[in-house]
């Protein structure tokens, strides 16, 4: 097998009339933190929905670990982790019970001691009993992590995790991502914050109205580009694409 | 073997319902309580017998089907409804459970909820009118199948409907209708022709009918047309929602 844990092949995704996805070829390789940039509407979700199974794609393949995810959806399913953008939670359960269930569906049995470490890293350990409904907007969104992880993937998706989680935690969950990295998890995040892309990812793709406009390791981008910041970069690409497009 | 994925979702279905006891499980209770202080004590005294039962025993069997199915149906619907409107569905969707153990999950949890239901609702029925099951098996069986095919529809509900008046406009303008006029309060032989003709065409009528002949031991149809009626509806709304779920329909886009 080769070192590619996702692999993304003339994927086009239609809503309708829209072009969400519009032929993106990629690959994400084993063990890298992926940076996935694009602005709103980009089709940034809509990648990641694929690959998760959550929609299906109008052409092209995605593999996982080499395996298909229409076809082989119970073994790509297994190897992943999603955090969604859109939180959601069931008011009905606790933090412990929505991720004894998620772990459970899985087929995994939760033990004592990889719970509370999920806690931990979450910093939701004083949460344990509490109702989802009671939890803050960043305690929802680090539970959706906690989610994805009871099953230990060996490729998360995080699809603006940090989004309304505060500075301290933030830096907490960057750790946490670095560690999971470490420790062999390849990891796919979005993010509307250019520095945490900047201060996370190994490589960076950005992808605009479904196509993808750049793919280059993070080191090798910031050495070409010497002495700015990854978003002057962002931007500045962004904006020759729209004078490109307006030409044409 | 039943894998842990199937076992936690039916699990977390049947903790859900029971976590809000008195909305899943008593006010059914309450309602067809209600029914047999009206119907089957104060006014059954001054009403005749019913092909030589006495009347508060002969609506038992309505009365208890109709909560057997409301809730399967209820239960199932307004679950995977309300995890479609708050997005949980993604927590389910993202797991490798196959379509038959997701649409298993829901019905089955379902099923137990309507058999809970229906088993309190007899024995409550049972104070009124007394203990005795003239064919108990039978009973099961149909009140069993009638639960599984009302769950299934529940699932189908729940994934096409956009809002929660769909959600309810089933059990409001179906089942209550045709239980009611499928013979819950009389004998299909006490109506004029016409009538009777045309309960004769309601599938729900040989369900309550069929479950008369299992409770109470007598019916106006062959208790086996009720039967055969309840496995093919039960074939049928498990086949639709699997295809349902194994065509993505409404769930992944
Ligand atoms: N379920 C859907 N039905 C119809 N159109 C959709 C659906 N999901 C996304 N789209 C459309 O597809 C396009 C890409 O959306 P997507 O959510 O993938 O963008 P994104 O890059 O994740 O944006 P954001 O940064 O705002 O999250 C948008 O034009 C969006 O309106
Ligand atoms: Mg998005």
């Amino acid at each position: 097998m080769n070192d590619h844990v996702v692999e993304i092949r003339g994927l086009v995704k239609r809503w309708g009339d829209l072009t969400a996805l519009a032929g993106v070829d990629l690959d994400v390789r084993r063990g890298e933190i992926f940076g996935l940039l694009g602005p709103n509407g980009a089709g940034k979700t809509t990648l990641i929905s694929v690959v998760a199974g959550l929609a299906r794609a109008t052409a092209g393949t995605v593999r996982v670990l080499g395996h298909d995810v229409v076809r082989d959806y119970q073994f790509t399913r297994r190897a992943i982790g999603l955090v969604p953008q859109e939180i959601n939670f069931d008011p009905f359960f606790t933090v412990e019970e929505a991720l004894r269930f998620q772990a459970g569906y899985f087929g995994v049995r939760l033990s004592e001691e990889r719970l509370v470490e999920i806690l931990g890293a979450l910093d939701l350990a004083a949460k344990r009993g509490t109702n989802a409904r009671a939890l803050s907007g960043g305690m929802k969104r680090r539970l959706l992590i906690g989610k994805a992880l009871v099953h230990d993937p060996q490729v998360l998706f995080l699809d603006e995790p940090t989004a309304g989680v505060d500075v301290e935690l933030r830096q907490q969950l960057w750790r946490h991502v670095r560690r999971l990295r470490d420790r062999g998890t390849t990891v796919v995040l979005t993010t509307h914050y250019l520095e945490e892309a900047e201060e996370l990812a190994d490589r960076i793709a950005v992808i605009d109205r479904g196509r993808l406009l750049l793919l280059e390791d993070k080191a090798a981008l910031m050495a070409r580009n010497a002495g700015q910041r990854l978003q002057d970069v962002y931007v500045a690409l962004l904006q020759r694409e729209r004078e490109q497009r307006e030409e044409r | 073997m039943i894998g842990l994925g199937l076992r936690t979702l039916l699990a977390k279905e049947v903790r859900r319902f029971l976590r809000v006891p008195g909305q899943t499980l008593l006010s059914p209770l309450v309602t067809t309580t209600l029914y047999f202080v009206v119907f089957g004590w104060s006014l059954g005294a001054r009403l005749q017998d019913v092909e030589g039962v006495p009347y508060a025993r002969f609506i038992v069997p309505g009365l208890v089907t109709l909560g057997v199915v409301t809730n399967a149906y209820l239960n199932s619907a307004s679950s995977l409804f309300v995890m479609k409107l708050q997005g949980t569905v993604v927590d389910l969707l993202v797991t490798p459970l196959s379509h038959g153990e997701v649409l298993a999950g829901f019905v089955c949890a379902a099923v137990l909820r309507g058999l809970l239901v229906g088993g309190v609702m007899w024995l409550v029925a049972g104070a009124f009118s007394g203990f005795h099951v003239a064919h108990p098996a039978f009973a099961l069986l149909l009140v069993l199948l009638a639960a599984v095919a009302f769950a299934a529809l529940g699932v189908m509900t729940a994934i096409w409907a956009a809002t929660f008046e769909q959600v309810n406009f089933f059990p409001t303008f179906v089942i209550t209708p045709l239980t009611f006029l499928g013979g819950v309060f009389y004998s299909a032989r006490m109506l004029p022709p016409g009538l009777r003709t045309l309960t004769l065409a309601n599938p729900v009528f040989y369900l309550v009918d069929g479950v008369r002949w299992g409770l109470v031991g007598i019916s106006d149809a062959p208790p086996l047309a009720g039967l055969a009626i309840l496995v093919a509806l039960a074939a049928a709304a498990l086949g639709g929602a699997y295809a349902m779920l194994a065509s993505g329909y409404k769930l992944r886009g």
